[in-house]
């Protein structure tokens, strides 16, 4: 039982990082209306850049997670604004199709210059807490926080800022949005910039409780992408739950079936819900 | 470098995967049907003929499964086990469109991975099958590379031939008029369920057997050659030779191939070396991507995007 409750919360913070990781894809989903493949590569990028700055050059950790996640924002932006501006208008399938291509780009920049290996960060070893026999460390807590603050402050910044209002209008309807004076470009523009930040951010928590290996981006975004459909492309608060179900669908599941399984719970839960209730949890009609 | 060799190297393999560029140009182009789960027929193919013509296991083994038959059952076997997948695949996910569709071929295929991944009992796991049985290949002397290459040009050419057939009937104007317009062509008549799932399952044919082929030749299956690299490496091929026509798909994938072996023969000092030319030779598929994706002709599109 201790065990089964173990593996619970186990789950509960791969939930979380799952969330970190899908946020930021869901709202590109949601604004630039297209499946961005190449999301997960960002949280390479992330990852390794505050990988160099830690262990290469010898910084403190925070200031060079800091530097990573911004590095990644800018960077994100930069490619929304090179790449997927100019070929917006031919369509999603198009857009979801050159995506690939960008993550081929950013996958083969991050193996030429990391290289192969198994990589950690220079950060004091992780300090384990027990409650009632179940193991939590403090690193753990860490994603589980900022996973929490990251739902709280998206909200808050979607509903009472303006420049969230402004996205919400235009993930609606673009064109009305456009025609009552909102920049979609400044809109747009700002989507890349937090969904990448928070791609960042995810990086750097993926960074911080697992080892880091240049193909571990690609294994994310089979996660973010059943994560994404459970919640319903596009939408955002549905992300918070359909994340947990998701981590703790797949860390229960080592209880009964072999661990090596454990990425194909992620995949049957795509295929269940795309079968059966394509809308997802939020229940938004797909668009 | 061995120019003969590479040429071989480039022909056989650029054979051989032209038949999956050839069987996605008619998914994707003709069919409007985004499968990005191309790599499982692939797979099942060559796992379908690996346990036909494997031996029955002993003493290390974990498979279950080796019928050592001949090598025509095992090749016939890999085109029935394709299109099995396709059945069971194609039957339920067909009803869906566009990325929606797009992403459950892509879970179906990493399934299937997963499950040759981590099932002992299929092919022996991560190890995978080795020493697959090689028909006896030295037609009139050639040699078994002549073979083997000449083997994958006539896959090539006859599914080709087929697909030609297929879209010259009033059957493949049937199909285009599918992809233009669901409803009206569902107005003058066509069965649209029907049509989309007899293309997915016909297509998947042929790629099966490319899987046979590519077993024999490799002499190895296992999970780690085929990743989802080989869709997105399909994809690619067919953008890049320019969609619905039979030639670019051909095209394209030849001039893929001949791209990546060219970077494989380059001879290099160092392990970092050979590392950064791998990860350049990455960079520079995908900018060629984007970029055709970006400045080709795209009329069809452009329609699509609007209705959408």
């Amino acid at each position: 039982m201790t065990l089964l409750a173990q593996y619970f919360v186990t789950g509960i913070v791969t939930g979380c990082f799952l969330i970190l990781a899908t946020i930021g894809f869901s709202l590109t989903r949601r604004v630039e209306g297209f499946l961005n493949i190449a999301h997960a590569e960002l949280l390479g990028v992330s990852a390794f850049t505050t990988w160099g700055l830690n262990v290469g050059l010898g910084w403190p950790f925070i200031p060079s997670a800091l530097v990573g996640i911004v590095f990644t924002a800018f960077l994100g932006l930069f490619i929304g604004r090179v790449v997927y501006d100019p070929i917006r208008r031919l369509g999603p399938a198009v857009l979801l199709i050159s995506s690939v291509g960008v993550a081929y780009v950013i996958g083969g920049a991050v193996d030429g210059v990391i290289g192969t290996g198994i990589r950690t960060l220079d950060i004091p070893l992780a300090t384990t807490y027990r409650f009632w026999g179940v193991r939590i460390t403090d690193y753990q807590m860490i994603v589980v926080a900022l996973a929490a603050l990251t739902g709280v402050s998206l909200a808050l910044f979607l509903n009472k800022t303006k420049t969230g209002l402004a996205i919400r209008a235009m993930s609606a309807n673009p064109e009305l949005a456009a025609s009552r004076g909102i920049d979609v470009r400044q809109t747009s523009r700002a989507t890349w910039l937090i969904a990448s930040g928070l791609a960042g951010l995810a990086g750097v928590m993926l960074a911080m409780i697992a080892t880091l290996s240049t193909d571990i981006a690609f294994r994310q975004i089979l996660q973010i992408l059943a994560v994404a459909i459970l919640a319903g492309l596009g939408s955002l608060y549905s992300v918070l739950l359909s994340g947990l179900i998701v981590g703790i669908a797949m860390d229960m599941s080592v209880y009964w079936i072999p661990a090596g399984y454990r990425p194909l719970i992620a995949f049957a839960v795509v295929i269940i819900v795309l079968l059966f209730r394509p809308q997802g949890l939020s229940g938004r009609k797909p668009s | 470098m061995n120019v003969e060799q590479l040429l071989l190297t480039v022909l056989t393999y650029g054979c051989l995967f032209s038949v999956l560029t050839l069987s996605l140009n008619l998914q994707y182009a003709r069919g409007g049907m985004i499968n990005f789960g191309t790599v499982a027929y692939f797979a099942a193919g060559a796992y379908a003929y690996a346990i036909f013509t494997q031996d029955p296991p002993s003493g290390l083994d974990q498979y279950m499964f080796g019928f050592g038959a001949p090598w025509w059952v095992g090749f016939l076997a890999a085109g029935v086990a394709s299109l099995i997948f396709a059945v069971v695949t194609g039957w339920p996910t067909l009803r869906l469109r566009g990325e929606y569709l797009a992403l459950t071929t892509f879970a179906f295929a990493e399934v299937l991975h997963s499950f040759l991944l981590n099932e002992r009992r299929i092919g022996n796991g991560s190890v995978g099958l080795s020493n697959i049985e090689r028909p006896e290949m030295n037609w009139m002397g050639l040699g078994e590379n002549y073979t083997f290459a000449l083997s994958a040009i006539l896959l090539m050419g006859l599914t080709m031939l087929l697909y030609r057939r297929i879209l010259a009937a009033p059957y493949g104007r049937a199909i285009d008029a599918v992809r233009d317009d669901e409803v009206a062509a569902e107005a003058v008549g066509k069965d649209i369920k029907r049509l989309r799932f007899e293309v997915f399952v016909v297509s998947a044919v042929p790629i099966g057997f490319a899987g046979a082929l590519y077993a024999m030749i490799t002499t190895l299956v296992s999970p780690d050659l085929f990743t989802a690299e080989i869709t997105f490496f399909v994809w690619i091929a067919l953008v890049l030779g320019g969609e619905r026509t039979i030639v670019g798909a051909i095209l394209g994938t030849m001039a893929l191939v001949t791209f990546e072996e060219v970077v494989r023969s380059m001879h290099f000092e160092t392990v970092r070396a050979a590392e950064i030319a791998a990860s350049t030779e990455e960079i520079l598929t995908g900018v060629i991507f984007i970029m055709i994706l970006r400045w080709q002709p795209f009329e069809k599109f452009g329609r699509k995007g609007e209705r959408a």
